[in-house]
């Protein structure tokens, strides 16, 4: 079988899921690798629930909100918008691919919109494989060395 | 008449006219070694030094002595600390003051123009020569605020900051995920980094929370992870640099190295370095004019 990547997306409930639901009705094609969150917004995300994300063994995380100034509640996505890079970067540094996560802007007319986003970060997901950010426990590795080196 | 002296005669007056309540300073144990000393009396004040092996943070413990009832209540008004700061922990001043955490006038901060302080300091294990690493790359020796400045403030060389992070920079995503692991996996969750922390004051941790759900206190490498990512994500903007967290580190974690590739990403995109001034960190407001 060829490998299909795990997505979480995390849908803000104003506009980026109505945009998701949109694209339903409008009977658009849209990669089923994307297991969608509803969230009250996307400032909401907290950058625990995305590290969770990828503990949990997905292969990519994709955070949609709300275009600039058009917020449900004012400023949260601003928070997005300045959460998520500095995230990004952190997590690069820590080792995962930046392409694995993705803040996107998706209002809730814009199902052609969500469907394209989402296809295009499936493929580039499904390209860069499995993602190695799980670990379970220990590293059998790290073990492995400790107890040789002991013997 | 040199800092020691200085310092203490400092101390003795503040006490004396009862500015203060208690100064935070450093002393010399009984065995050699230089540690925290909170000075109640003017009698007390010589018990006070200044050596090249301050290198505690002295601002993380305000929170206790200006928020005795913890978080529940407002400051206690009429407690008044003095604290001896070097120029890096002058900058937590800044930062708790802009978050709110406590009232500027209630410390009375004693500035010292410093020298650096040296390696394995604070754990006797000093040799009196080398520098600590943030100190051979610290710009700022003359504190960014201060009531009473001890020394000549003075200019210093600096070098690029950068170059320890550009060799884990140029390494592969799957290189620097075995880097981390590797470091993360000695990890034995003391959080001695987050106690010696002045930016960390949760009165609950979100990291040693036993009811979540979704952020896990336990052992395991993905949680511990998790906790030094997330930390480090916490003090973006705000961690000055002072680098008490790898210090205390038992297992000699590199945490020092995610704060300055955070603190470097947020002055790439905000132009903004924590506790220069007494501004919230701009990763805590929302957009303003041409950013939106």
């Amino acid at each position: 079988m060829t490998y299909e990547p795990r997505i979480i997306g995390f849908l803000c409930t104003w506009c980026s899921y109505t945009g998701a639901d949109l694209a339903g009705t409008a009977r658009l094609q849209s990669a089923w690798n994307l297991r969608s969150i509803r969230v009250p917004c996307s400032g909401r995300v907290s950058p625990e629930l995305i590290m969770k994300a990828f503990d949990q063994g997905a292969d990519g995380v994709l955070v949609l909100g709300c275009h600039i100034g058009e917020c449900h509640y004012d400023n949260g996505n601003h928070r997005t918008a300045k959460r998520l890079p500095v995230l990004h970067s952190l997590m690069e540094f820590a080792g995962l691919e930046p392409e694995r996560l993705r803040l996107g802007w998706v209002s809730a007319s814009e199902g052609e919109r969500f469907a394209r986003i989402v296809n295009e970060f499936t493929d580039v997901v499904r390209e860069l494989g499995p993602c190695s950010w799980q670990q379970n426990g220990h590293r059998p590795q790290a073990v492995r060395a400790i107890l040789e080196s002991e013997v | 008449m040199s800092y020691t002296t200085e310092i203490q005669a400092t101390a003795r007056d503040l006490l004396s006219s009862d500015q203060v309540s208690c100064v935070i300073g450093y002393e010399v144990g009984p065995r050699g070694r230089t540690r925290p000393a909170f000075i109640y009396t003017a009698d007390d004040a010589d018990r006070l030094v200044w050596n090249q092996n301050c290198t505690h943070n002295l601002t993380t413990y305000l929170h206790q002595k200006l928020r005795p009832n913890g978080y529940t209540s407002a400051p206690a008004e009429t407690e008044r600390v003095a604290i001896v700061v070097k120029a890096c922990d002058s900058r937590a001043i800044n930062v708790l003051v802009a978050e709110s955490q406590i009232n500027r006038e209630q410390v009375h901060v004693i500035g010292v123009a410093c020298d650096g302080v040296f390696e394995g300091a604070g754990l006797g294990r000093s040799d009196g020569a080398t520098l600590q690493h943030r100190c051979t790359e610290c710009g700022e020796r003359t504190p960014v605020t201060y009531d009473t400045l001890i020394g000549e403030p003075q200019a210093v060389d600096t070098l690029d900051s950068e170059h320890d992070l550009a060799h884990l920079e140029a390494m592969t995503p799957a290189e620097r995920a075995e880097f981390w692991l590797s470091q993360f996996d000695r990890c034995i969750r003391c959080y001695a980094c987050r106690q010696a922390c002045p930016m960390c004051s949760c009165p609950t941790c979100l990291y040693e929370r036993d009811d979540s759900q979704w952020i896990g206190m336990g052992n395991g490498l993905n949680e511990k992870r998790t906790f030094h990512l997330g930390r480090a994500y916490h003090l973006a903007g705000r961690c000055i640099g002072c680098d008490e967290c790898e210090r205390v580190c038992p297992v000699d974690i590199p945490i020092g190295l995610l704060n300055r590739k955070l603190a470097g990403e947020v002055e790439a995109a905000f132009g903004y370095r924590a506790g220069l001034e007494p501004i919230p960190s701009p990763l805590t407001t929302i957009l303003s004019g041409k950013e939106g």
